[in-house]
C-alpha cells in the first residue's frame, strides 16, 4: 500500500496496518474474551427506574453455547442458515447473537419497531428460518409469518436474566399497567426454555465446538439491512472477517491508553441492532473486557438518568441527537458524568456546536467517526489521542484506504469534493441476492459510499453531504449539513433541517425547518445569522418553525420526510419518487 | 359508630387545654391511624428511594429555576387556605386542618396527573422533591404565621410536634436513600411501592373511613366542604395564571399549576395523627381526609381540561419502569 497522507496523523502506538486477525471467527472471539474476563460483569441492563440485571462474561459464554445447541439440535439449523433477532437492548441480545455465531448461523438484525410489512420484507428477503423476538412485538407475527420461511419463533422478555422478583415486578407492570404484552397466538418457545433445552443437549454430550468447523473469515456472519439510497432495504453481507477486522481497526485507532482493557464501563444507549452499536459497543468493548450498560429505550433522555447515577460510566457512544438531547437535561448539566473519559459519535454528522458544548459540560473529548453498514461500519475516526478536527470525520482507520473520486471514478486532488470511496478488510461481500445493486456500490474492490466529501492535505475527510440531499441553487451546490451546522450555532436554535424546494428562477431554493428554544430567535435573526456565515446562495429563503423534526429510529433527521410534505405541484420530484419505493 | 359534625366540634369546646387526657379520637380509629401512618412511611420510603444526595445539593445550589413553584407552593397555597379560614368562619381546629392542608408540600400523585395532562414530568418530579425538602422549614413557618390568629380561639398549633413529625418522616427517606445507593433494584421497588401506596391511601379511606363516618359527612356544613374541594382548583388556577403571566412555556405552566394545587394529602393526615391528639385530632384531620378524597376527582377533571387544550399529540400511559 502506498503511503497515505493520514498515516502520519495516527496517534503513537497506532500502526497503519492492523495485526493479522488470528481468531478464526466470531464464535472463537467470544470464547477468547470470555476466558480472559470470566468473572467480570459483561452486561448490565438498566431500566429507566433503575431496575437492573447483569451477566458475567462466563455466563454469556455458557448461555450462548446453550442457545447454539438449541438452534442446531432443536431447530435443526444448518451452517449458513439465517436467524433473525428482533429486540431492544436487553440481556438476551448478546446471548442470542453470540449463540447464532456459535451455531454457524447468520445473524439478521431487525428493528423491533418495524411494521408488519417491513418485517415481512426483511424476513422473506433474508430467508430467515428462526426468529428470536421480544414478546412485546410478537402480536404482528400471525400477519407476517405466512409470507416467510420462519419455522421457529423464540420469545424473549424484557426482564429475562434479572433477579426473579424484579423480573416479576417488571412483568406485572408491563402486563397490567403498560399493557404492552400482547397475547401471542402462534406457537413459540420462551428463550429461557430454549436455553434449558440447549443446556440439556450439551449435558448429553453435544459438542458446541464442532458446530464451528468450517467457519472462517470468509463465512457469512450477518445480513445487516440498510435502506441505502434507493429505498428498498437490502442485506449487506458481513463476514466474520469483516466484523473481526473492523473491531480491531476501531480499537487500534482509539488505542489502549483510551480504552483500557478490563476497566471500562460503556453506556450503550444506541440499539444493538444498529451496526454502529453492534460493532463498537457489543464486539469492541466485549473484546476489552468492559462492562456494557444496556439501555432498552433511550427516549426520553431522562431514561438515562439512573444509568448515569448508578454506574461509573467511562465511555459512551451516540448520535448527534442523543448528545444534543442530554445537553438539554437539567440533571445531566448539573452532574455531568464523573468518570466519563471520552465519547464517540457516529451515524450522522455531529454538529460542531454540540461537540463544543459536550466538551464544556463534561470536560471530556468527543470524536466523530464515519462509516456505513456496508463497511461493518467504521471507516474513519478522529484520532482521540491525536489531532481532533471538529466538523471532519477524521482519518481512515488502520488498514483502510479512502479516496475522493470524480464521476469517472478518478481520484481528485486534496481540497476538491467528490464521492468518497473506500477499501479495506471491513468492506462487505455485497448485497444479499442483489448482484445488480452490487455493481453500483462495489467497483474494483472499492466501496462507493454515495457520500460527497473532501480530503485535506493531512488526510482528514469532511462529509459535504449525501448525494441525494444536495440542493442545486442556480447551478451552485448547497449541502444541507453545512447550512444546518451554521444555523444550530445560533443561540435559541435546537435543531435545524434544510431541504431544497423548486423555484422558478434558481431551479431550487433553500428552505429551513427549525426547532427553537425559548426564547426563540426571529426569522430575520436566523437569516441575518446565516448571511454572516454563508454565501448568499446557501442562505435559506424561507424558515419554518416546528415543534419537532421527523427522525429515524436512531435519531437521524429525515429530510426526505420533510420533502414528502411538500405538495406535488410545488415539488416536481423527490429522489424517492424518481426511483420509486417498492415497499409502497 | 358515626358522629355528627356538631358532636366532634362540641367535644373540643368542652375540653381543657390538656388534650392528652381525652380518650381515643372518634373520627379516625386507632387501627386507621396506625394504617395511615404506616402507609405514609411506605410513601416516604418511596420518595427517599427516588432521591440521591445530588438532588438535595441541586435543590440548594440552584433553586432559581424553581422559584415560581416554591412561591406558589409555600406562599400562595397557605395564603389561600388562610383567606378561606378567615372568610368561612370555620371552627378553630377544623381551621388548623385547613391551614395545614395549605402548608404541606406537593404530593407525588401530582406527577402522574402532570404526565396525563402533557406537562413537564421532569419538572414535576423536581418540584415535588424540592418542596418536600423545603417543607421541613416552610410548613412550620407558614403554620406559625397564619395560625397565630387561631390561638385566641383556643387552637394553638403544636408547631414543635409538627417539626418533630417532619424530622421523624425523614428517617424513612434517609433509610431509603441509603438502600437505593446500595441496591438499585430494591430502591426501584421501594419507589414503585411508594407510588402505588399513594393511591392505596385513597382506596383505604374510601373502604374504611367513609362508610363509618357517613353521618359526619352528611352533617358537615358546606363551608367545611368548601376548603377541601376548592383549595386544589383555586391553587391550580392561580399558579397556572401566574405562570402564564410570567410567560412560562404552556407545558411548564400546566406543571406548576398541578404541582401547586395537588398537595401531599397523606402527609397532612400523617402530621395530624402524629402531632395532634383527642378531639383536636378529630377536627384537624377532617379537611386533610376530605381533601385527599376530592383532589383525585378534581385533578382528573382538570387534567381532562388541560388535555383538551392540547390534543395535538396523544400520549400513552406512562411506564412505571
Amino acid at each position: 500500500m502506498p503511503a497515505h497522507p493520514w498515516t502520519s496523523q495516527y496517534p503513537e502506538g497506532t500502526s497503519p496496518e492492523i495485526a493479522d486477525v488470528t481468531l478464526p471467527h466470531l464464535a472463537a472471539f467470544v470464547r477468547d474474551a470470555a476466558d480472559r474476563y470470566a468473572d467480570a460483569i459483561a452486561f448490565t441492563q438498566c431500566m429507566p427506574n433503575g431496575m437492573n440485571g447483569s451477566l458475567r462474561y462466563r455466563a454469556v459464554d455458557d448461555l450462548s453455547d446453550a442457545f447454539a445447541a438449541y438452534l442446531r439440535e432443536a431447530c435443526e439449523l444448518q451452517p449458513g442458515d439465517r436467524v433473525a433477532l428482533q429486540m431492544p437492548n436487553c440481556l438476551s441480545y448478546p446471548i442470542a447473537a453470540f449463540g447464532v455465531f456459535k451455531a454457524g448461523g447468520v445473524l439478521v438484525n431487525t428493528n423491533p419497531l418495524y411494521t408488519a410489512s417491513e418485517m415481512t420484507h426483511q424476513y422473506a428477503d433474508s430467508g430467515a428460518q428462526v426468529l428470536v423476538i421480544i414478546d412485546m412485538f410478537a402480536d404482528r407475527l400471525p400477519e407476517v409469518l405466512p409470507n416467510t420461511d420462519i419455522e421457529k419463533v423464540i420469545t424473549v422478555k424484557v426482564g429475562d436474566f434479572f433477579p426473579p422478583i424484579i423480573a416479576g415486578i417488571i412483568r406485572l407492570v408491563q402486563r397490567y399497567w403498560d399493557r404492552s404484552i400482547p397475547t401471542i397466538d402462534i406457537p413459540h418457545t420462551p428463550f429461557r426454555e430454549a436455553l434449558e433445552a440447549g443446556r440439556k443437549a450439551i449435558d448429553r454430550g453435544v459438542d458446541v465446538e464442532a458446530y464451528m468447523d468450517g467457519l472462517d473469515h470468509d463465512s457469512l456472519a450477518a445480513l445487516q439491512y440498510t435502506g441505502g439510497t434507493t429505498g428498498v432495504s437490502k442485506g449487506a453481507m458481513l463476514t466474520h472477517g469483516n466484523l473481526l477486522s473492523n473491531t480491531r481497526q476501531m480499537l487500534d485507532m482509539i488505542g489502549e491508553a483510551q480504552i483500557r482493557p478490563g476497566t471500562e464501563v460503556v453506556l450503550t444507549a444506541l440499539p444493538l441492532y444498529h451496526v454502529f452499536a453492534f460493532t463498537v459497543n457489543l464486539l469492541g468493548f466485549f473484546e476489552v473486557g468492559a462492562r456494557n450498560i444496556l439501555i432498552p429505550s433511550p427516549r426520553p433522555p431522562s431514561n438515562l438518568k439512573r444509568a448515569f447515577e448508578n454506574y461509573p460510566i467511562t465511555w459512551m457512544t451516540g448520535v448527534n441527537t442523543l448528545f444534543s438531547a442530554l445537553l438539554k437535561e437539567r440533571w445531566f448539566l448539573e452532574y455531568p458524568p464523573d468518570h466519563l473519559r471520552a465519547s464517540a459519535a457516529g451515524g450522522m454528522a455531529l454538529h460542531t456546536a454540540v461537540a463544543q458544548r459536550w466538551r464544556e459540560v463534561t470536560g471530556t473529548e468527543i470524536v466523530e467517526g464515519y462509516g456505513l453498514t456496508e463497511a461493518s461500519p467504521v471507516l474513519s475516526f478522529n484520532p482521540l489521542s491525536g489531532e481532533i478536527r471538529d466538523g471532519t470525520i477524521g482519518i481512515p482507520v488502520p488498514s483502510t484506504e479512502m479516496r475522493i473520486v470524480d464521476e469517472n471514478g478518478e481520484p481528485v486532488p486534496p481540497g476538491t469534493s467528490g464521492e468518497i470511496v473506500a477499501r479495506g478488510p471491513q468492506i462487505m461481500e455485497g448485497y444479499w441476492q442483489r448482484p445488480e445493486a452490487n455493481e453500483d456500490v462495489l467497483k474494483n474492490g472499492w466501496l462507493h459510499t454515495g457520500d460527497i466529501g473532501v480530503m485535506d492535505e493531512d488526510g482528514y475527510f469532511t462529509i459535504v453531504d449525501r448525494k441525494k440531499d444536495m440542493i442545486l441553487v442556480s447551478g451552485f451546490n448547497v449541502f444541507p449539513n453545512e447550512v444546518e451546522d451554521v444555523m444550530t450555532q445560533l443561540e435559541g436554535i435546537a435543531e435545524a433541517a434544510v431541504i431544497g424546494v423548486p423555484d422558478e428562477k434558481s431551479g431550487e431554493q433553500v428552505r429551513a425547518y427549525v426547532v427553537a428554544e425559548d426564547p426563540a430567535p426571529t426569522r430575520e435573526e436566523i437569516i441575518a445569522h446565516c448571511r454572516k456565515h454563508l454565501a448568499a446562495y446557501k442562505v435559506p429563503k424561507s424558515v419554518e418553525f416546528r415543534d419537532d423534526l421527523p427522525k429515524s429510529l436512531v435519531g437521524k433527521i429525515l429530510r426526505k420526510d420533510l420533502r414528502a410534505e411538500l405538495p406535488d405541484e410545488q415539488f416536481g420530484f423527490t429522489p424517492e419518487s424518481v426511483v420509486g419505493d417498492p415497499r409502497k | 359508630m358515626s358522629h355528627t359534625f356538631d358532636e366532634i366540634v362540641v367535644a373540643t369546646l368542652q375540653e381543657v387545654p390538656e388534650l392528652a387526657d381525652v380518650p381515643d379520637a372518634a373520627v379516625v380509629t386507632e387501627f386507621e391511624q396506625i394504617m395511615l401512618v404506616a402507609l405514609l412511611f411506605v410513601i416516604m420510603f418511596g420518595m427517599g428511594a427516588s432521591l440521591t444526595p445530588r438532588d438535595f445539593l441541586s435543590a440548594i445550589k440552584k433553586p432559581a429555576g424553581l422559584i415560581i413553584g416554591f412561591v406558589t407552593q409555600f406562599a400562595i397555597m397557605p395564603l389561600i387556605a388562610f383567606i378561606m379560614v378567615l372568610t368561612l368562619n370555620l371552627p378553630p381546629w377544623v381551621a388548623v386542618g385547613a391551614l395545614l392542608m395549605g402548608s404541606v408540600p406537593g404530593g407525588t400523585t401530582s406527577n402522574i396527573f402532570t404526565y396525563f395532562s402533557k406537562g413537564n414530568l421532569a419538572l414535576s418530579v423536581l418540584m415535588t422533591t424540592n418542596s418536600t425538602l423545603f417543607a421541613l422549614v416552610m410548613t412550620p413557618l407558614a403554620l406559625s404565621i397564619y395560625g397565630a390568629g387561631l390561638v385566641a380561639e383556643g387552637a394553638e398549633i403544636p408547631i414543635q410536634n409538627i417539626i418533630v413529625t417532619l424530622v421523624i418522616l425523614l428517617v424513612p427517606v434517609t433509610i431509603a436513600m441509603w438502600v437505593r445507593s446500595k441496591n438499585a433494584n430494591v430502591g426501584a421497588v421501594l419507589e414503585l411501592m411508594g407510588g402505588v401506596f399513594g393511591i392505596f391511601v385513597i382506596i383505604f379511606l374510601i373502604v374504611t373511613w367513609v362508610p363509618r363516618n357517613w353521618e359526619l359527612l352528611l352533617t358537615t356544613p358546606w363551608n367545611v366542604y368548601f376548603v377541601p374541594i376548592m383549595l386544589g382548583p383555586i391553587g391550580i388556577g392561580i399558579a397556572y395564571g401566574l405562570s402564564k403571566l410570567l410567560r412560562l412555556h404552556p407545558m411548564n405552566a400546566r406543571t406548576v399549576g398541578l404541582e401547586t394545587g395537588i398537595q401531599n394529602g397523606p402527609l397532612a393526615i400523617g402530621i395530624v395523627i402524629l402531632s395532634f391528639s383527642g378531639a383536636a385530632l378529630d377536627q384537624a384531620i377532617l379537611i386533610p381526609v376530605l381533601y385527599s378524597l376530592f383532589i383525585v376527582i378534581i385533578a382528573t377533571f382538570i387534567t381532562l381540561y388541560f388535555r383538551r387544550a392540547n390534543l395535538a399529540e396523544e400520549q400513552d400511559i406512562p411506564s412505571l419502569l
